[in-house]
């Protein structure tokens, strides 16, 4: 009896690294990251280019073996153990299907190297590949497919063998932006049914917070924060994640905390909740969206405005810096108008300039 | 309207041109080879005729005796054909495993491996024919089907090796870690996923490793003899201190063409099918 894609209590998928360190000839990719990810959750790996979040998901997969830290899979070490004794599946980013396989014998693939009887096998790639909606293109070869049908099929090669973890590189970054909006939705409902542990590696920061239920930031070959992307957008835990997260980022400015007191130049504004700290030098963060304008406030003059049709983005100059403010309206402004923004304190963050860290 | 009917003029002129080109050059190329027939067609003495007869009656005499006659080249085509197989046969066993390690395995001294490989090509044979006849003197192997092989592999091994990694490196090397991670191994991998994508590599290189062992004549003539005769050494038989059987010699060459011919023709397709299996590689890679 084939048990449907659905049900597979015996698998848990719970994955924990601990100082995984990898380098590449001089370049050190990892150095030494602690990660848990809990079963059935949908975890990203969230970074810029070169930040370590592609290796970290191929040593996840066993196709790099990291130079020290251990990684248990389910309680089990498998840090030297090979891919396909790990029960792991991957999709690549340029999906490395089989060229001179049709689709039934690209999914059928991992099903018979793991010795699944014959005779279930066209019943099973018949189901993975109704869940991706490619079960009408199974007679067809990869070439003769379109990018979005390539990728569903390198889903449904993954998703048929019911793995314990299932490994995303970039699924969606060969895709057009208007089926990459699409795809995401489909990805976290295949996910949400087929109860597998995901981890997802991207570079795009909402794709990561659209699909994920946690999330690892990488910056540098260390991990910077792991939360919720809920978390890691209201309490970023340093100042480099700060600058990272959000489109655009949070604006970071050199100021005092005194108490509950803190001054930006010569503007001051109380804190509702000020953090435990001795008096002295903080960068004071904020969103774009969290400065409004006011009659008096941190003065600033108007360097550029982008009209992004339903709001609005005021790049200001004050100082040295610029200030961005997201304004809900759209406004007109004369060039190089003198205006005054006002921090909402609810939503000020404090970090500290010397350990970049965040101050609660 | 007009301007698309200039430019249409143009390209038919140019299209002329290249066609006359063309089929001068062809002709240079195939001259020989319709000389060839014609005189397999003539008897002895109309060969010989001064100036060459342009009309003459056409027969079929010198394709019988250089297949049937008193020195038939029947039993040499045998052993060219053993000795070529064979050769071809081993040359890709060996050299198929050998480029995919050389592609892929992270080997120590894979460079330095790779240039020698490939400095054993750079040696004119000329200067190998008499350490050869020395060593297969030595240890009996002269005049074996045996020792050509393995003379005949000493060539064709470090070319087919060479030819074929440029092939297997052209494979993406995710394909290879996504059938690791479908648990395949290593050795299904390179059946099921590699080898099909290099078929065409494969085609061409047992068509030039077929043809270089069937068309060789210095170490079949030195290292040959009774037993191991291929058939460019019998068509020797052809030309004596006295004379030159032309005709014959001709009837002789054109028959030992025809499994190079098929040969070609065979591996045609799958060159063919794997130039467009190579057109879809990468996917959605862009």
């Amino acid at each position: 009896m084939t048990d449907g894609l659905t049900t597979r209590a015996e698998h848990a998928g719970r994955v924990t690294l601990r100082g995984i360190r990898k380098t590449f000839g001089s370049f050190e990719a990892l150095r030494g990251i602690d990660l848990d990810i809990e079963p059935v959750e949908f975890f990203a790996l969230l970074g810029p280019s070169g930040s370590g979040k592609t290796t970290t998901l191929r040593v996840l997969a066993g196709l790099e073996i990291p130079d020290e830290g251990v990684m248990t899979l389910d309680g089990v070490d498998v840090t030297h153990a090979q891919p396909g004794a790990r029960d792991v599946a991957m999709v690549f980013q340029n999906y490395a299907l089989y060229p001179h396989m049709t689709l039934e014998a690209n999914i059928a693939f991992p099903l018979k190297m793991d010795g699944v009887p014959k005779s279930e096998i066209p019943g099973l790639v018949r189901e993975a590949a109704a869940r991706v909606k490619i079960d009408h293109l199974l007679h067809r070869r990869p070439g003769q497919l379109s990018g979005g049908q390539q990728q569903r099929c390198a889903l449904a090669r993954a998703i048929v063998r019911k793995p314990r973890l299932f490994l995303l590189d970039e699924p969606l970054s060969n895709l057009d932006a208007q089926l990459r909006l699409e795809t995401r939705v489909e990805l976290k409902k295949l996910q949400r049914s087929l109860d597998v542990t995901t981890v997802y590696v991207t570079h795009d920061q909402e794709e990561a917070m659209t699909v994920a239920d946690r999330m690892a930031i990488f910056l540098d070959g260390d991990i910077a924060q792991v939360g919720t992307p809920g978390e890691v957008f209201n309490r970023p835990r340093s100042m480099d994640v700060a600058a990272f997260i959000g489109s655009p980022p949070m604006n970071l400015i050199p100021g005092r905390l005194e108490g509950a007191e803190v001054t930006i130049g010569d503007y001051r504004f109380t804190l509702p909740r000020p953090p435990d700290h001795p008096p002295g030098a903080v960068v004071v963060g904020v969103r774009p969206a969290h400065i409004s304008l006011g009659s008096s406030g941190l003065p600033a003059a108007l360097y550029l405005s982008e009209n992004l049709g339903e709001s609005m983005l005021l790049n200001l100059s004050f100082g040295e810096q610029i200030i961005k403010v997201r304004l809900p309206e759209v406004r007109r402004f004369a060039d190089n108008e003198r205006l005054h923004l006002v921090p909402d304190p609810s939503y000020v963050h404090l970090f500290d300039p010397q350990t970049r860290l965040r101050l609660e | 309207m007009t301007g698309a009917r200039y430019r249409g003029a143009g390209k038919s002129v140019r299209q002329t041109i290249l066609l006359v080109v063309a089929s001068a050059l062809l002709l240079v190329w195939v001259f020989p080879l319709i000389w060839a027939v014609v005189v397999s067609l003539k008897s002895e003495t109309e060969v010989l005729a001064y100036p060459p007869r342009i009309f003459f009656e056409p027969t079929l005499e010198n394709y019988r005796d250089a297949l049937f006659g008193g020195v038939s080249i029947l039993p040499s085509l045998g052993t060219s054909f053993i000795v070529s197989s064979v050769t071809t046969l081993l040359t890709i066993v060996i050299a198929v495993p050998a480029a995919y390690a050389f592609a892929r395995l992270r080997l120590r001294g894979k460079k330095a491996l790779g240039f020698y490989t490939l400095a054993t090509q750079m040696v004119p044979p000329v200067g190998l024919v008499i350490p050869y006849f020395l060593i297969l003197n030595k240890v009996g192997w002269l005049d074996s089907y045996q020792g050509m092989i393995i003379v005949y592999l000493t060539f064709s091994l470090p070319f087919a090796i060479w030819l074929m990694v440029s092939y297997m490196e052209d494979i993406p090397r995710e394909m290879e870690e996504a059938a690791f991670l479908d648990k395949a191994s290593r050795f299904q991998t390179l059946w099921h996923v590699i080898l099909p994508q290099v078929r065409g590599g494969i085609a061409v290189t047992v068509i030039f490793v077929f043809l270089n062992a069937w068309n060789e004549f210095l170490f079949a003539v030195q290292l040959g003899g009774n037993t191991v005769r291929p058939v460019t050494v019998a068509m020797y038989n052809f030309v004596s201190v006295e004379q030159t059987l032309w005709a014959k010699l001709s009837a002789a060459a054109l028959i030992a063409m025809v499994p190079m011919i098929a040969i070609g023709i065979a591996a045609q397709r799958q060159i063919v099918k794997g130039l467009t299996v190579g057109a879809v590689k990468g996917g959605g890679r862009q």
